[in-house]
């Protein structure tokens, strides 16, 4: 029972944080088409830069704020100057262009706070413990397991219910007939961007006080937020979110259940979605 | 005519001058390879700086066999394949006279047997597989630094004094996890046959990609055991100290040893998030030894990089001191007579006096563990008391480590 219950909450967390990433990979490529090599880059540089803001305001809230929002600003100058230039070219030059990023990013943080290991402290007020029958559980894994949905809803109710949520899955769904009817729809790719952004370095700052900093830690998730979006379905919304929630609790209870075979269990779920529902758990859809 | 006999003769000369110049001023080359790319360039970039400086300090002093040293440096990226490259690199191409280097348990396994192809002297530095010293062993190949024999045995040395009976592990799930856990059993059980160890399904290997260790955490407290030996490093530990303090693990009623806690990296990184009071271990302690030269290395390194020295910086540096006095014994920087030079060379470097054993060329070396105390002068967790084990008293005999050459 104790286990039951310890593993749920260690699987909702995780999978939380892998919700708040493959949202943002999956909504970028839901509107834009690209998928983005560089996003694990992303959530990297965001939880160096909220380790920064720290330093200097020494205030986690403040670091949650604007590392985040610095990146966005990067984010905007490489949707601008470099990803507008290759949208109507082959996939390939996506591929190209998102994985030099990656590489460029990452040796850049190495260059600047070096390849030593980081660790940032969560805020006072989320460090402590909350004793849950009988049993102790840390504050700030708790404050993940709330903050995802009310993110996710946040974002889907901005998409269905906003005039600028609407007019995005408008240009989404044809962006010929949206920029026909008068949309700019070159500012919503950079809007969309730049919310996948948000979103990826968001993760990072979140990540920060749970995981050691490093300039590689983007690879890793990268590779686990991949599989939540096709397994969740390209594009999909909802999808992300049971995605990344099964993933999390997969991997989980994958400790108790299946040994060594654990790190095998989310390539095995990928496998098996692509044989059978190849579309993903959701159809496509903002 | 006289010209031109003077301007034969001329051009004699130069040859002959470039000639002789070249000779003198040929530098021995060393050829280092570590992982300098990726999430653990740390290491390499600590074993280079710790390379660079015995460097610097012995071209200061008359280099090795009158002549200056060059230091070669290569990416391993910690994989078998590019590792195998660079160090085909370096002796076919850039011709160096020893090889230095090796960071990871995987790689060290591939690259050694060619090495005795290869037909230039190793010094592994980080390394701990025991295999290159055991049935890899050869020729050629020697190691500086402290194998997971030497370190876990020390380990179980402590864990006997410590009472605890019933035992798991938390370690990465690769050959380094297993097999520190397997020598642990095999080393406490010797000194405690009432030691008992949970079983196989019972104890933790996260993958070495983890970093979410919440659940690994939950199954080891849950499985209520008197000790528990902790064989994660780097990233992984620090990931694992500090999610685990979240949860309570380190407040558990359970004795917890980390056979590489006492790694400056991860103190530095830790800084007071370390707790207090656990059994660490380390290849090398900087505040381990009181000898005028471990004094002199910590100063020097300190002043060139504003960090103490890690292990790794203490491995690089120290071999590239042990391949000075190879060269001196040797009287030249002949390969063949280098290995010969090697073979049972006992050197003093900054953890103390270390001897290249003949039979295994493992070097015969001290283990340093202590427990995690905070002292306001320095910038991390420092070890008090610190536990120095002798390296006779820790390394298997040749016979145990399945060597034959």
């Amino acid at each position: 029972m104790e286990t039951l219950l310890l593993n749920t909450l260690n699987g909702l967390s995780w999978g939380m944080l892998l919700f708040l990433i493959a949202v943002g990979l999956t909504t970028v490529f839901g509107v834009m088409g690209i998928l983005n090599f560089a996003h694990g880059s992303l959530f990297m540089l965001g939880a160096y830069l909220c380790m920064q803001s720290m330093q200097i305001f020494h205030s986690f809230w403040y670091g949650l704020l604007i590392g985040p929002l610095c990146v966005v600003a990067i984010g905007v100058i490489v949707e601008k100057y470099l990803l507008k230039r290759i949208y109507g070219r082959n996939v390939s030059y996506q591929l190209l262009l998102t994985f030099a990023l990656l590489l460029i990013l990452d040796d850049g943080v190495r260059m600047i706070w070096g390849s030593g290991y980081y660790v940032v402290e969560p805020p006072q007020i989320l460090s402590g413990i909350i004793t849950l029958f009988g049993q102790n559980y840390p504050v700030y894994r708790f404050f993940l397991i709330l903050l995802g949905p009310v993110v996710g809803i946040a974002l889907w109710s901005f998409f269905h219910f906003t005039r600028w949520g609407k007019t995005v899955r408008a240009a989404s769904f044809d962006n010929v007939m949206a920029e026909g009817v008068g949309i700019n729809v070159p500012l919503i790719y950079t809007g969309v961007f730049a919310l996948g952004t948000w979103l990826a370095a968001l993760g990072g700052a979140l990540a920060a006080p749970l995981q050691s900093l490093n300039p590689s830690m983007g690879d890793k998730i990268i590779i686990q937020s991949f599989i939540v979006v096709v397994v969740g379905g390209m594009g999909s919304f909802p999808g992300a979110f049971a995605g990344a929630l099964l993933i999390g609790l997969l991997e989980s209870f994958g400790t108790v259940f299946a040994g060594r075979m654990q790190m095998a269990i989310p390539y095995i779920l990928l496998a098996v979605i692509l044989l059978f529902k190849p579309n993903g758990l959701f159809k496509k859809g903002v | 005519m006289k010209r031109k006999l003077f301007s034969v003769l001329l051009a004699l000369s130069f040859v002959l001058l470039s000639f002789v110049g070249a000779h003198a001023s040929t530098p021995v080359k060393i050829g280092f390879i570590y992982i300098m790319s990726g999430p653990l360039s740390a290491y390499g970039q600590f074993a280079k700086q710790g390379a660079e400086l015995a460097i610097q300090e012995i071209n200061a002093t008359g280099g090795i066999d009158g002549r200056q040293v060059q230091g070669f440096f290569e990416d391993s990226t910690g994989k078998a394949d590019v590792a195998l490259r660079a160090m085909r690199k370096l002796v076919f191409q850039d011709k160096v006279d020893i090889l230095v280097g090796l960071d990871s348990s995987g790689v060290a396994d591939t690259v050694v047997p060619s090495i005795a192809q290869m037909k230039v002297p190793l010094i592994i530095t980080h390394a701990a597989t025991p295999d290159v010293t055991g049935k890899f062993c050869n020729k050629y190949t020697f190691r500086i630094s402290l194998n997971i024999n030497q370190n876990v045995k020390a380990g179980a040395l402590i864990a006997n004094e410590t009472g605890a009976k019933k035992w798991t592990t938390v370690g990465p799930d690769y050959a380094f996890g297993h097999q520190s856990w397997e020598y642990f059993q095999k080393y406490l059980g010797e000194l405690n046959p009432k030691a008992t160890f949970l079983s196989k399904d019972q104890v933790a290997f996260p993958p070495f990609n983890t970093t979410d260790f919440s659940s690994y955490i939950t199954k080891v407290m849950n499985s209520k055991p008197d000790g528990v030996f902790i064989s994660l490093w780097g990233g992984n530990l620090i990931d694992f100290v500090r999610q685990g303090t979240s949860m309570g693990f380190f407040n558990g009623d359970f004795q917890v040893l980390m056979s590489l806690g006492a790694a400056t990296e991860v103190l530095t990184a830790l800084g007071d998030k370390m707790p207090e009071g656990l059994w660490v271990g380390t290849r090398y302690w900087f505040l381990a030894n009181d000898s005028p030269l471990n004094k002199k290395f910590v100063d020097s390194y300190y002043k060139s990089y504003n960090a103490y020295p890690s292990y790794n910086a203490h491995g690089a540096y120290s071999a590239v001191y042990a391949y000075r006095a190879a060269a001196k014994k040797a009287g030249s920087v002949d390969k063949e007579a280098i290995v010969s030079a090697l073979e049972g060379l006992q050197i003093e470097v900054p953890t103390g006096v270390v001897e290249f054993r003949q039979g295994d060329h493992q070097a015969v070396t001290d283990a340093h563990w202590g427990k995690i105390a905070a002292d306001p002068g320095y910038p991390h967790r420092i070890l008090k008391p610190i536990r120095i084990f002798k390296g006779k008293d820790i390394t298997p005999s040749v016979a145990e480590t399945g060597c034959s050459m």
